[in-house]
C-alpha cells in the first residue's frame, strides 16, 4: 500500500489524504480534485473538475486538469456551456486523450 | 428549459470575440465566475451568449486578455420592449389580452364528472344545473363542500364524492355502491303468496304459512300458493282462532313464455356517392357559426362533427368551443335480404332474448324458434320452457269476526 502512494510523486499530504479517503471509502474526485469525463454517445462529452481551456477552435479541445491535461479531438466541436467546475462539449467527437 | 426562459427574461447578448488569446479571455470569464454558455469557433472569430449583467463585467477582462469583442445579436425581454417602446397600440394589446384573461378566469366553463356508472353524465348535469350549478357562474358561487353534501344526500348510490375547482373547470369525482343495494327493513304483514304467472310446480320449500299446492300442480296465475292464515284447532276440531302471518317459500314451477317479432322483408342501405365537403364551425358560449360551402338537399348528408373545447395548459378552459364538420352524401334504397340475413336475424333476436333470461339466473329446459312468411314481412315466433321461482305477496285483508256467529255460540 506505501509503495503505491510512493508512486507518482505525491507530497506527504496528499499521501495521507488519499489514504484517509481510501479508507473512508471517499470517491477520488471529491477529495483529490481528479478529472471526471462523462460521455453520452460519441457527440457528447462533459468534463468536470477541470482547471483552465488551452486550445479551443472547431477541431479540437485541450483542457487542464489537476494532474494531466485532456485532449479531445474532433469535427465541429463547441462548448454548449462551462462553468467554473464543468464544460459540456458537443460536436463529432473523435478522441479523447490523457496526457502528462 | 428553465435557464432558457430566465436567460429571455433578463435578456442576454451573443458576442463575437476576435483577437490573439482567446482562451485567455475565456478562462478569466471562468475565474470570475461570468457564465457563457454556446460558444462556437467560427471563421470570423469566436461567438458566444453572455447575460446583460454579465456583459457589463467583463470590459476588464476584455483588455486584459487583449480581444476585442462586438456584438453579434441581441435577445430576451428587455430588448424587445425597447424595440417596442413606441407601439403603444401592442403593449395595450397584451394588457387587454391578459385582462381578458384575467376576467374569464373568475368563471366556471368546464363541468367534468368521472366515476359514474349507472349515474349518465347528462342526469348530473341536470342536477347542478338544479342547483345553480352551470356553465358561466362565477367561480366564488360554487361551495364545493355543500355541493358534495347535496350529491351525496341525493344519489343515494353514490358512497363517495369529491369536488373541486382547477383553473376554471369544476372536477367532479364520484364512486358508485358496487354491491346490491341494501333494501330497508320492512314490518312483515300477513300475506298470502299467490302465483304471478301459470305453470307446473316443480319443487318448493316453505317456510312460513300453509301450502295451497303440492309438486306436480298446475296453478294459475291468482291462485294461492302458500297461505298466510294459519287455523288453530281445539281437541274438538273446532276453529278457535287464525293466526296470520307472512307466508315464505320458494317455489319453483315450469313455467312458458313466448314472444312474436315482425321482421322487414327489406333493408335500407345507405349508398354514397362520394361527394364530400368539409367544414369549420366556431361556438362562442350561446353563438354558432358555420364556415361551409352551401349544399344541395336533394339527397341525404350524413354530418360528423368534431369539437374540442379551447383550453389554456390543463384546466383553464375557455367557453370557445372549435369544431371540424364533415359531410358525406348517401342514398337511401331498400333491397331484398337474402335467405341468410333472415336467418342470421332470427338468430339474433332469438339469442337475445334467451341472453335476457341467462342473465336473470333463469334455467331454460327447451327453447323453439320458428319464422313464418306473412306475405309483406315475416313473423318470428319463439317458445321457452322455463324453471323459475313464482309467487308474489298479497296482503291478508282484515275481516272482522261475524258477529251472528258468536251469538249462536253463547246461546
Amino acid at each position: 500500500m506505501i509503495e503505491k502512494w510512493c508512486q507518482g510523486g505525491w507530497s506527504l499530504f496528499e499521501k495521507v489524504r488519499m489514504a484517509a479517503a481510501e479508507e473512508l471509502k471517499l470517491p477520488r474526485d471529491v477529495v483529490a480534485g481528479d478529472v471526471l469525463v462523462n460521455f453520452v454517445g460519441r457527440n457528447s462529452v462533459t468534463v468536470e473538475n477541470y482547471r483552465g481551456i488551452l486550445i479551443y477552435d472547431d477541431s479540437r479541445i485541450r483542457l487542464q486538469a489537476s494532474r494531466c491535461k485532456i485532449h479531445i479531438s474532433g469535427k465541429n466541436l463547441h462548448i454548449d456551456y462551462y462553468s467554473h467546475d464543468a464544460m459540456k462539449i458537443s460536436g463529432q467527437i473523435v478522441s479523447l486523450e490523457f496526457v502528462d | 428549459m428553465k435557464e432558457k426562459i430566465s436567460n429571455q427574461i433578463r435578456g442576454c447578448l451573443r458576442l463575437r470575440l476576435t483577437g490573439a488569446a482567446p482562451e485567455r479571455f475565456f478562462n478569466l470569464c471562468r475565474t470570475n465566475r461570468i457564465e457563457v454558455w454556446d460558444l462556437q469557433c467560427k471563421k470570423s472569430g469566436y461567438e458566444f451568449s453572455v447575460g446583460l449583467k454579465d456583459f457589463y463585467r467583463i470590459r476588464p477582462y476584455v483588455r486584459k486578455a487583449g480581444v476585442r469583442v462586438r456584438i453579434a445579436g441581441r435577445r430576451g425581454l428587455p430588448f424587445f420592449l425597447q424595440r417596442n417602446r413606441r407601439r403603444k397600440g401592442y403593449a395595450a394589446g397584451i394588457l387587454v389580452f391578459f385582462g381578458i384573461l384575467f376576467f374569464m378566469s373568475r368563471f366556471l366553463w368546464a363541468i367534468s364528472v368521472t366515476g359514474n356508472y349507472t349515474i349518465s353524465d347528462d342526469s348530473f348535469l341536470h342536477y347542478l344545473d338544479s342547483q345553480e350549478i352551470r356553465y358561466g357562474i362565477l367561480k366564488h358561487k360554487v361551495d364545493c363542500d355543500a355541493l358534495e353534501e347535496n350529491i351525496r344526500s341525493s344519489f343515494p348510490e353514490i358512497i363517495w364524492v369529491s369536488a373541486r375547482i382547477s383553473g376554471t373547470q369544476l372536477l367532479i369525482r364520484v364512486k358508485e355502491n358496487d354491491g346490491v343495494p341494501v333494501k330497508e327493513h320492512e314490518e312483515p304483514e300477513p300475506s298470502d303468496l299467490v302465483a304471478d304467472m301459470p305453470g307446473t310446480v316443480t319443487r318448493m320449500i316453505v317456510r312460513q304459512g300453509r301450502p295451497q299446492v303440492r309438486i306436480g300442480d298446475q296453478v294459475e296465475t291468482g291462485q294461492i300458493l302458500v297461505s298466510g292464515r294459519i287455523p288453530i284447532y281445539d281437541d274438538s276440531e273446532k276453529l278457535v282462532k287464525e293466526n296470520q302471518v307472512c307466508a315464505d317459500a320458494d317455489i319453483y314451477a315450469r313455467t312458458f313464455s313466448g314472444y312474436q317479432e315482425k321482421l322487414s322483408k327489406f333493408r335500407t342501405v345507405r349508398a354514397y356517392s362520394g361527394r364530400e365537403r368539409q367544414g369549420l364551425g366556431l361556438r362562442l358560449g350561446p353563438v354558432d357559426f358555420v364556415w361551409m360551402l352551401p349544399w344541395d338537399t336533394e339527397y341525404n348528408w350524413q354530418t360528423m362533427v368534431t369539437e374540442r373545447q379551447l383550453c389554456l395548459f390543463d384546466d383553464f378552459y375557455f367557453p370557445v368551443w372549435i369544431s371540424r364538420i364533415q359531410k358525406k352524401e348517401y342514398i337511401l334504397y331498400e333491397q331484398f335480404l337474402t335467405n341468410e340475413e333472415v336467418l342470421a336475424k332470427k338468430e339474433n333476436i332469438h339469442q337475445e332474448k334467451l341472453q335476457n333470461f341467462l342473465k336473470k339466473g333463469v334455467p331454460i329446459i327447451e327453447n323453439n324458434v320458428k319464422i313464418q312468411d306473412k306475405g309483406s314481412y315475416y313473423e318470428i315466433q319463439g317458445e321457452f320452457v322455463l324453471e323459475q321461482k313464482i309467487g308474489t305477496r298479497q296482503r291478508i285483508l282484515y275481516e272482522p269476526p261475524e258477529p251472528v256467529a258468536e251469538n249462536e255460540n253463547q246461546q
